[in-house]
């Protein structure tokens, strides 16, 4: 059960995890606004919820909600010439106090409200043990092939050509500047629709819930990056869905049995943050010992 | 005419002190022209190409482009009008994409269509053309860029920068940071490349023989001014020695003209 809860939490959090793959990865730009994308989904779908909508109508407008405050740091980033850190950390900011006003309060409850993931279960008929880690599994597919769909369009080809060589794409007769507002609008749409989904699975919104989610996205690239070693665009997203359930795994076993080894809930973001210090310091930390050694 | 500059200068603040990239320079060209750029460090060749292409806007000047004003526009409007390689072979592409799909958005200059950038068709189309490169690099379509030699990158580079057959071709010393072999099997591509398309083109390079060898115009810069400008006629007979001559004629003497004779 631990297992199936994790992998419950892992795909739910994929989404966002992916969110974060477009930023990071396929246009190279360090988004931090994600922390407050990921809250600002939660707040909108639970309003929505509040307010008698459909919980997939919940979904679709967290990831309207998401899709402004994604091209909002790309216009900061671009047009303002802010640099994309700081262009990231400023909307976070503004999302944190426009998020509390969203919400009226810094929490809503939705305990028994409906949900689109046991909604989705149920009209699909799977099993009840099952329901929202198959529900969960739909959406994450349909998604991940949305995106690979789109990475593979003249359009998205052009997205990704932004990360690597923006000078390329410019002599291609294409503003990077335009590709790069609309790969952080999809990117921050994500997010905002794994927030959603996070609220309606966890039954709550909390204007706190963002602490930490550009880490653990981080965190689940870079664990399926060391698990899957991808070659191609395929893999590299099926990686950030497997690397997403294998960090919650790690710490659902780090949660349950760390107590032996003294570790509480809190230091959760302290064990998170240390795996992904290592792992981006493993490259430098390689070569240094090579270079001890020869 | 297809490229007109008309009294361009540019100066940039290095520091406190004001260098002159390009002073009230004049250029035209005609189509079909093939021009070669020489001239030492500084002397504004590469300044030349920004303004042309767009990266860098003149202080004042016109730039005309195939009957068009263009000194306003930003580089991606005139990127249709215009090929551009450069000497870094990492910067004419995508290193982490395919060789076919760098090519795909080059043949489609940076599509934004919702539609597959790789098809069956484009695919052997791509493949066809990359055969004429003669560089077995038809086989390698679904090789990351990332992958290649040096050489093999800037042959891609070029082709791409030709695709669309644009209007004016932009050569910015792109052989120059190649082994010799591989700099000259990258020039023998250009050189049919720029023939059997027609294409207008202007190319910057510091090696003397190479601008007297190619093409049937050769342009002399100096301190962001042309100072001597020969046609095929003046040109033809021309040895190295006599360009150095020809430089020390009009004033210039430094070292690196002296490295540039190789």
């Amino acid at each position: 059960m631990l297992f199936v809860h994790a992998a419950e939490q892992g795909l739910i959090y994929g989404l966002m995890a992916l969110g974060v793959y477009l930023a990071f990865r396929v246009l190279a730009f360090p988004d931090l606004s994600v922390d407050g994308t990921f809250p600002l989904g939660a707040a909108v779908a639970g309003m929505l919820v509040l307010r008698g909508f459909s919980p997939y109508w919940a979904l679709v407008g967290a990831l309207g909600a998401g899709l402004v405050a994604g091209a909002f740091t790309g216009v900061l980033a671009t047009r303002l010439r802010i640099p994309g850190l700081l262009a990231g950390v400023l909307t976070m900011i503004m999302l944190y106090s426009l998020n509390l006003r969203i919400m009226g309060r810094p929490n809503l409850s939705l305990l028994g409200r409906p949900s689109a993931l046991l909604a989705l279960a149920r009209s699909l008929g799977i099993p009840r043990t099952y329901e929202t880690l198959g529900a969960a599994g739909v959406f994450c597919v349909a998604w991940a092939l949305l995106v690979l769909l789109f990475l593979h369009t003249e359009l998205g080809g052009t997205m990704r050509a932004v990360g690597q060589n923006p000078q390329l794409v410019r002599s291609l007769g294409v503003n990077p500047d335009h590709l790069l507002v609309l790969g952080l609008a999809f990117s921050n749409g994500l997010v905002a629709f794994s927030g959603a989904l996070a609220a309606q699975y966890s039954g709550f919104a909390d204007v706190g819930m963002g602490v930490g989610t550009i880490i653990a996205g981080l965190a689940s690239v870079i664990i399926g990056e060391m698990l899957l070693r991808p070659r191609s665009l395929v893999w590299a997203v099926a990686g950030v869905l497997v690397g997403s359930v294998g960090y919650r795994w790690a710490i659902s076993v780090a949660l349950r049995y760390g107590a032996v080894l003294g570790f509480t809930p809190s230091d959760l973001r302290l064990v998170t943050a240390l795996v992904v210090l290592g792992a981006l310091a493993a490259p430098a930390l390689r070569a240094a010992l090579k270079g001890e050694s020869a | 005419m297809i490229l007109e500059l008309l009294t361009v200068t540019k100066t940039f603040a290095l520091g406190a002190e004001r260098v002159v990239a390009l002073k009230d320079l004049d250029l035209s060209l005609c189509e079909g022209d093939f021009t070669a750029v020489i001239g030492s460090n500084g002397a504004g060749k590469t300044t030349l190409l920004n303004v042309i292409a767009g990266t860098c806007r003149p202080d004042r000047g016109q730039v005309k482009l195939a009957g068009q004003d263009v000194t306003r526009w930003p580089a991606h409007r005139r990127a249709h009008l215009i090929g551009r390689v450069f000497q870094d072979p990492l910067q004419g592409t995508a290193a982490q994409m395919t060789v076919a799909e760098n090519l795909a958005l080059a043949a489609k200059k940076g599509g934004r269509g919702l539609v597959p950038l790789l098809t069956a068709r484009r695919r052997c189309a791509l493949a066809e053309t990359l055969a004429s490169l003669e560089m077995d690099l038809e086989k390698r379509l679904a090789e990351r860029v990332a992958h290649l030699s040096g050489g093999e990158r800037q042959a891609l580079a070029v082709l791409m920068a030709i695709l669309t057959r644009p209007k004016l071709l932009l050569l910015d010393e792109h052989t120059a940071a190649l082994d010799p072999a591989n700099a000259e099997k990258v020039l023998a591509i250009t050189e049919r490349l720029v023939a059997e398309n027609r294409l207008t083109t202007i190319m910057v390079t510091h090696r003397m023989d190479q601008a007297l060898a190619l093409g049937n115009r050769l342009i002399m810069m100096h301190k962001g001014q042309i100072i001597l400008d020969l046609g095929a006629q003046e040109k033809r007979g021309l040895r190295v020695e006599d360009l150095v001559g020809l430089f020390r004629e009009v004033g210039v003497c430094d070292d690196a003209l002296f490295l540039a004779q190789r």
